[in-house]
């Protein structure tokens, strides 16, 4: 049986994004697209969940180091909810997965 | 000098020959025409401008004239010409103004880019700014006039300039721009402004020019902080509503409604930044201006 492995995510480096945080929501601008972004809470501490990372991260390590303030809902769902915001960011250049 | 000291004979010379300094705020443009309307028009609204030296430095040299085609013998057009070329097609004669205050307007927008540029009103009142992002239609000027019409200074009718180094709205007061309805709605409410006669069958309707408060021409040297963000929308059956907007919505609106954002950058993306942070913002709802104003002025004593 062959086993599919899970992807990891790396987000664009730290130096490559500007972002502020406004009550909840944060504003983005990506330097490699020159595009802007609002994110909302969620979205905004998984990405700074992956700036703040070493390394690359699968989603449910990414849950994991979420504030449950920012996803007060079951692990499954925050974990579905966490592979939403990344396929939406992997849309907007902000973070990719990375190739093995 | 200011342009009301010059004769209209005078005035005319210049306008024909080498070209009036007109100063709007940071700004100064040489003018020339040998059109009435652009003669007229200046004297009307620009009256209390201050005028350059001949011969001192303009930032942009702009001029109405006819264009160089045979086809301004069929019907009598103009052209607006900016450094000699022609960025626009010819215009019917009776909207030279007109075309001068949109050509103007284009000068800043595609050139100015030493300032952060929104597509927005911006007035003044107990030292902060307001600032009043929003599309043609939105009803931004008709507020914007009403507003100064009663005591806010006016910053801008259309451009608001912000400054890299200090985060502050420059000044940049020019006649404010009346379309259809508004036209009389603004006459109706502020019985003393003056506006030029109206141009029909423009590309915007029927277009009139509100000539900027003598205030607000004179204090066009003092910078203001933004501290609201109000996003209007006039609707002819609204009730009168200020609503909350949060300040990442706003920032993208007024990203939006930049014109050089993306010139700037990152550079853009702190300005704005800063900016909202300190802002109150806000969506409006209006369709009665005298209501629409008496909100406005409690915002004001929210400073």
């Amino acid at each position: 049986m062959q086993s599919l492995s899970v992807p990891r995510w790396r987000s664009v480096p730290r130096d490559a994004v500007a972002l502020r945080e406004f009550d909840g929501e944060f504003v983005v601008r990506n330097e490699s697209t020159g595009n802007s972004h609002l994110l909302g809470l969620l979205a905004g501490r998984v990405l700074v969940v992956l700036l703040d990372a070493r390394g690359s991260l699968d989603a449910a390590e990414i849950a994991s180091h979420l504030d449950t303030t920012v996803s007060p809902v079951e692990t499954g769902e925050a974990y579905d909810a966490v592979e939403e915001v990344l396929a939406e960011f992997c849309r907007l250049g902000l973070a990719d997965i990375e190739s093995t | 000098m200011i342009l009301r000291e010059l004769s209209r004979q005078t005035l005319r010379s210049c306008l024909a020959n080498g070209g009036v300094r007109l100063r709007t705020g940071p700004i100064v443009t040489c003018i020339r025409s040998r059109c009435d309307e652009v003669l007229n028009g200046l004297a009307l609204l620009y009256a209390d401008y201050p005028v350059e030296d001949e011969g001192s430095f303009a930032d942009f040299h702009a001029a109405i004239a006819p264009p160089r085609s045979v086809r301004r013998w069929l019907r009598p057009q103009i052209s607006f010409e900016f450094d000699g070329a022609s960025p626009f097609f010819p215009l019917p004669a009776d909207q030279a103004f007109a075309a001068l205050e949109w050509g103007l307007n284009w000068c800043v927008s595609f050139h100015c880019h030493q300032y952060l540029i929104v597509h927005a009103a911006c007035l003044e009142r107990t030292g902060c700014a307001l600032l009043l992002p929003g599309e043609p239609g939105s009803g931004k000027s008709t507020l914007c006039a009403g507003l100064v019409s009663r005591g806010w200074r006016l910053l801008s009718d259309e451009l608001a300039l912000l400054d890299f180094a200090t985060g502050e709205a420059v000044p940049l007061p020019r006649p404010i721009s009346l379309k259809n309805a508004a036209i009389d709605v603004i006459r109706a409410f502020a019985h003393d402004a003056v506006l030029s006669t109206p141009v029909h069958d423009t590309s915007k309707g029927s277009v009139a020019h509100m000539r900027a408060p003598l205030e607000s021409v004179h204090r066009a040297g003092e910078l203001a902080r933004p501290r609201w963000i109000v996003l209007p929308k006039y609707r002819s059956d609204a009730t009168t509503s200020l609503n909350p907007l949060s300040r990442g919505r706003a920032f993208m609106e007024l990203a939006d409604h930049a014109f050089n954002y993306d010139l700037h950058g990152r550079r853009g993306f702190d300005l704005l930044a800063d900016i909202v942070s300190g802002c109150h913002c806000h969506t409006f709802e209006y369709s009665a201006l005298d209501e629409a104003v008496t909100v406005f002025d409690t915002l004001s004593a929210t400073a």
